[in-house]
C-alpha cells in the first residue's frame, strides 16, 4: 500500500495542513479481479464495470492517464468518491490541468489523488490546481509537503484552491 | 585512448576521472588505453554513483597531435578542456603550457565523437 | 516603469529562499540532477560547458539605471566582469557556480530583479518592441500587457509543465521590432472598428528545426480578454501538444498538425468555457499597471535643438551616429539612442562591467532613468532630449559603445554558440568577429545599407538565423565546423522564413562569401533596395553563383 498524504483544511487557508491518511483505496490493475471493498480502477474498466459496483454502495475511484479526457467522468462525478491523476514522469503537466478541470468546471468536490512520479517540490503547484491527496514517490513527510505548499505568501493567478489573488490583495 | 570527463556539481567547472578523483587540468587526466573498455566503463559507472560531486560523466576519444601531446579528437571537447576561443584569459587556457598548446594545435580530427547527442535536451 | 510592490517583492524573496533550499536538496542528494534540472532551469541556470549560465529577466527588456548597475556588480562579483544581451531581451552570466546562485537571486532580488522562468517548459519572459512608449507608431504601450502577462504567467500552477517552452511577443506599432510572427503567442495591438484596444492573435510561429511564421488565429481579441484567451491556446497547448519528441513539442508543431484554423476552433471552443469574471484582469487592476507606464515627466521642448544642430554640423562622427543610431521620438525634442554592442572585433552582444554602469549613468541622467535591452542584442537609451544627444554621444564613445552600425553589416545577432554552449554544434562568434571585420570600414557599411546577419551555432536557432536577410547555420560535418547560409527571412512585420543557399562551407569561407554576397547585391541592387528588397526581386540563383560559381 503506497502512502497517502492529504491534506487538512482548505486550500484557500494559508494555514492549511496535511497528515499521513490511512489509505483504504486499493488500486486494481486491468487484468486483476476487483478485490472487495473501496477500489481505483482505470477509466476503461470503470466506464465497463463501475455502474455494478456503485451500486453496490462500494466507494469507487477512478484513475485517469494523461492523455485521457477528464470530462469523460462529468456524469459520474457525484458518485465517486476518489479521482486519481496520473503523473507517468514529473514533468509531464497535463494532470494540472485535468484537475483545475474538475474542481472548477466540473465542480468535483471527492479527493482528487496525485499518483505516480508526485514528488514534494511540486506540491504547491498541486494544491493550487486541486489536488488534496498525494502518494509520493519521494521520501516527503506531511510536514514536508506542506512546507513546500507554503512556499508563497502571494499567488498572481486565480486557480483551483480559491486563494487570494494579488490584485486582491491590492485592492484591499 | 580514451579519458573521461563531466562537470563538477557544485560549480559547473569541467573536470577529468584520475584515479576515483576528479581534477581540473586534461593534462592530468587519467588515459585509458584501447583494451581498456571495462576500465573505461567502470570510471564512468562510478561518477554516476557520485551525483552530488559531478554531473553527467561520459567517455571522451583522444588522438595524438603530432610532436606535442594528446588531445580530444571531438573540437567541442577541446573547447571545454581549453575554454572559451573569443577570451583567451578565460577558462582553463588562461594558465598556458604546453599541455594548452597541443590542445591549441589539435585540429582536422576525422570525427567529433564521445558526445554524439548533442542537442538531447532544452 | 512598473514599480514592484511590497506584494511582488515579498514573492521574488520567497522565489530565492525556494530555490536555496532547491540548491540544498540537491547538493544534500535528496534531489537527484533529473529532479532538480527543471528547478534550476525554472530559476535560469543552465549547466553550460564551461560552467553554470544564468540567464536573468529583463521583462519587456525594461531596465533602471539601480538595475543596470547590480547586473554591473553581479558580473563583477561573480563573474568575468561581463553580461551577454540575448534574443529574448535577456541578459547572461556565462560563469556561474551553482553554489553563488542562491546569493546572486537574493542580490538579484535586492533591485526587483529575478531570474523567474527565463528557461524551462514554461511561459518565458513576454518581450516586448524596445521603443516602446517612445514611439509614435504605436496604438497602445506593448509594456502594459507584458507586465499583465508576466505577473499571470508567474508560477503559473497549471502551466508550469508544458510539452516545452512557450515565448510571446508583444508590438504596439506595426513595424515589428520584436518577432511577434516567430513566436509561439504573438501579439499585435491593434484598434478596433470601435477604437477600442485589442489584439491580433498568432500562435504558432517559431524557429528552431521546423521553424514557421505564425498563422494569425484570432484577427480582433478585445484587449479586456487577453488573459482568458491566452488561458485557452495554453491548456489546449497542455493538454494536446505532444510529449513523445522534443522536437515535436512546441506549439507550432500542433498549430500545423490540427490546421490553423482548427487550432483556432478548439482555443474558440475552450475558451468559451472560461469564466471572464475569473479569468480576466479587473479593470482596476489593468489601470494600475496601465497607470506606472505613463510617462508624464517629458520636458515641453522644440522639435529642433539649435545645441544639437550646431554639436551635429561640426561632427561628422555625430552625423553618422545619428544617421544610424538615432531613431525619431514621439515627443518633440526627444530621440530614441540605439547603443551598439557590435564593435568590431568584439563579442556581440557583451557589455562589460564597466560599459553597464557607463551605460546605467547615461539612462538615470539622460534617459529619465529608462534603458531597454533589443533582440538584436543591442541596449537602448529611449528618452534623450536632442539637446543632450551630443554629450550622450561623447560618453558613449568613451565607452567603446559608440559604434555606428545598427541594422548594418557588422550589427550581427550571434548565439554565444560553441565556445559556451552545451546545445551547440559550431562556435558563432568567432564567425561574426571575422564577418564584422570586413564591414568594419563604416563607409562600406553604410553603403551596403541594411543587412540583418544572424548567427546560429546550432538548429535550436537562439541567434535567429531563420529570420535573417543573410542567415548562417552552424552543423558539425565529419566532426569540423561548417556553416550552411540562407537567405532572404525576416523577423520584422514582413517576415519571412530564409532558404538555403547551398552547401555548407568551411569556417574561413564564410566571411568571404558574405563578402561575394555583398558585392553581388551592390551589383545588382536598384533604387533604394535593401539587400532584403533585391532578393526577393531576383531569388536566389545570382546570389548562388555568387558563393558557389569559383572553383573551391
Amino acid at each position: 500500500m503506497p502512502k497517502l498524504i492529504k491534506l487538512v483544511g482548505a486550500p484557500s487557508d494559508t494555514s492549511f495542513g496535511a497528515d499521513w491518511a490511512e489509505d483504504v483505496f486499493i488500486h486494481v490493475a486491468d487484468e486483476d479481479p476487483i478485490p472487495e471493498g473501496d477500489v481505483i480502477l482505470s477509466l476503461a474498466r470503470f466506464q465497463a464495470e463501475g455502474e455494478i459496483l456503485l451500486s453496490n454502495s462500494r466507494r469507487v475511484g477512478v484513475r485517469i492517464e494523461p492523455d485521457q479526457e477528464v470530462e469523460a467522468l462529468a456524469y459520474d462525478l457525484p458518485r465517486l468518491s476518489v479521482v486519481a491523476l496520473a503523473f507517468p514522469k514529473y514533468r509531464d503537466g497535463r494532470a494540472y490541468t485535468s484537475a483545475r478541470l474538475l474542481r472548477e468546471r466540473l465542480g468535483f468536490t471527492g479527493e482528487i489523488r496525485a499518483v505516480g512520479d508526485v514528488l514534494q517540490e511540486q506540491a504547491g503547484f498541486m494544491v493550487r490546481c486541486g489536488f488534496d491527496a498525494f502518494e509520493p514517490n519521494d521520501d516527503a513527510t506531511p510536514e514536508a509537503w506542506v512546507k513546500a505548499a507554503h512556499r508563497f505568501r502571494h499567488v498572481y493567478q486565480r486557480a483551483a484552491d480559491n486563494r487570494q489573488v494579488a490584485f486582491e490583495e491590492r485592492a484591499v | 585512448m580514451k579519458a573521461v570527463t563531466a562537470n563538477r556539481l557544485i560549480d559547473g567547472e569541467v573536470v577529468f576521472w584520475k584515479a576515483g578523483a576528479w581534477v581540473d587540468g586534461f593534462g592530468d587526466a587519467e588515459l585509458f588505453d584501447e583494451g581498456q573498455d571495462a576500465d573505461v566503463e567502470a570510471a564512468v559507472a562510478k561518477g554516476k554513483a557520485q551525483p552530488t560531486v559531478i554531473v553527467d560523466p561520459y567517455p571522451i576519444d583522444l588522438v595524438t597531435v603530432e610532436g606535442e601531446g594528446l588531445a580530444p579528437v571531438s573540437y567541442r571537447e577541446r573547447i571545454r578542456a581549453l575554454g572559451p576561443s573569443n577570451e583567451p584569459t578565460h577558462g582553463k587556457q588562461a594558465v598556458g603550457g604546453e599541455v594548452i598548446e597541443a590542445l591549441r594545435h589539435a585540429h582536422g580530427a576525422a570525427r567529433s565523437t564521445g558526445r554524439v547527442d548533442l542537442i538531447r535536451r532544452k | 516603469m512598473y514599480q514592484y510592490d511590497v506584494i511582488d517583492r515579498e514573492f521574488l524573496t520567497d522565489r530565492s529562499n525556494e530555490f536555496r533550499h532547491q540548491v540544498a536538496r540537491r547538493l544534500a542528494g535528496d534531489l537527484t540532477e533529473d529532479q532538480f534540472k527543471p528547478l534550476r532551469l525554472m530559476n535560469g541556470l543552465y549547466l553550460q560547458l564551461h560552467a553554470y549560465m544564468l540567464r536573468v529577466a529583463i521583462p519587456y527588456g525594461a531596465l533602471n539605471s539601480r538595475q543596470a548597475r547590480r547586473l554591473a556588480w553581479v558580473a563583477r562579483t561573480y563573474d568575468k566582469n561581463y553580461g551577454h544581451m540575448t534574443t529574448r531581451q535577456n541578459i547572461q552570466f556565462n560563469w556561474i557556480k551553482l553554489r553563488d546562485a542562491p546569493d546572486i537571486l537574493d542580490a538579484l532580488a535586492e533591485v526587483d530583479l529575478h531570474a523567474i522562468q527565463t528557461s524551462g517548459n514554461c511561459i518565458r519572459n513576454t518581450t516586448a518592441d524596445p521603443y516602446a512608449g517612445a514611439t509614435a507608431e504605436e496604438v497602445d504601450d506593448p509594456r502594459v500587457w507584458s507586465e499583465v502577462i508576466r505577473q499571470w504567467s508567474t508560477l503559473h500552477p497549471e502551466f508550469s509543465f508544458l510539452p516545452r517552452k512557450f515565448k510571446i511577443a508583444i508590438t504596439g506599432a506595426l513595424t515589428d521590432r520584436a518577432a511577434v510572427k516567430v513566436h509561439d503567442i504573438g501579439l499585435i495591438l491593434r484598434k478596433g472598428r470601435d477604437g477600442e484596444i485589442g489584439f491580433e492573435v498568432i500562435v504558432g510561429g517559431g524557429q528552431g528545426r521546423t521553424p514557421y511564421v505564425g498563422p494569425t488565429i484570432k484577427s480582433y481579441l478585445p484587449a479586456d480578454r487577453l488573459l482568458s484567451y491566452i488561458e485557452a491556446v495554453l491548456r489546449v497547448y497542455n493538454r494536446h501538444g505532444r510529449r513523445d519528441n522534443i522536437y515535436k513539442a512546441r506549439i507550432k508543431i500542433l498549430v500545423a498538425a490540427l490546421g490553423a484554423e482548427e487550432f483556432g476552433r478548439q482555443v474558440e471552443e475552450e475558451w468559451g468555457k472560461i469564466s471572464a469574471e475569473r479569468a480576466d484582469l479587473p479593470p482596476a487592476e489593468l489601470a494600475r499597471i496601465r497607470a506606472a507606464f505613463a510617462q508624464t515627466n517629458f520636458e515641453t521642448l522644440p522639435a529642433v535643438s539649435e545645441s544639437f544642430e550646431a554639436a551635429r554640423a561640426a561632427s561628422p562622427a555625430l552625423q553618422r551616429f545619428v544617421r544610424n543610431n538615432v531613431k525619431p521620438h514621439k515627443q518633440p525634442g526627444y530621440a530614441i539612442v540605439e547603443v551598439s554592442l557590435k564593435a568590431i572585433g568584439q563579442t556581440p552582444g557583451d557589455a562589460t562591467a564597466e560599459q553597464l554602469d557607463v551605460i546605467a549613468d547615461l539612462a538615470e541622467r539622460y534617459s529619465l532613468d529608462d534603458l531597454r535591452v533589443t533582440h538584436a542584442q543591442n541596449l537602448v537609451l529611449p528618452h534623450v532630449k536632442l539637446d543632450d544627444l551630443a554629450a550622450v554621444h561623447a560618453a558613449l564613445d568613451a565607452a567603446q559603445l559608440a559604434t555606428a552600425n545598427i541594422d548594418l553589416a557588422s550589427d550581427i545577432i550571434a548565439c554565444p554558440g560553441l565556445d559556451y554552449c552545451a546545445l551547440a554544434n559550431a562556435r558563432a562568434i568567432p564567425i561574426a568577429q571575422d564577418i564584422a571585420k570586413k564591414f568594419a570600414d563604416p563607409d562600406r557599411a553604410e553603403k551596403v545599407g541594411e543587412l540583418k546577419i544572424k548567427i546560429s551555432g546550432c538548429i535550436n536557432a537562439c541567434g535567429h538565423h531563420h529570420v535573417a536577410h543573410i542567415g548562417i547555420l552552424g552543423v558539425d560535418k565529419k566532426g569540423e565546423e561548417f556553416y550552411q547560409l540562407s537567405l532572404g527571412g525576416s523577423g520584422a512585420e514582413d517576415a519571412s522564413i530564409g532558404k538555403i543557399l547551398g552547401p555548407g562551407l568551411s569556417a574561413d569561407k564564410v566571411a568571404p562569401a558574405i563578402d561575394s554576397l555583398v558585392d553581388r547585391y551592390l551589383s545588382i541592387r536598384t533604387g533604394e533596395e535593401r539587400f532584403l528588397d533585391t532578393y526577393r526581386r531576383v531569388g536566389l540563383e545570382p546570389f548562388k553563383e555568387a558563393v558557389y560559381a569559383q572553383a573551391d
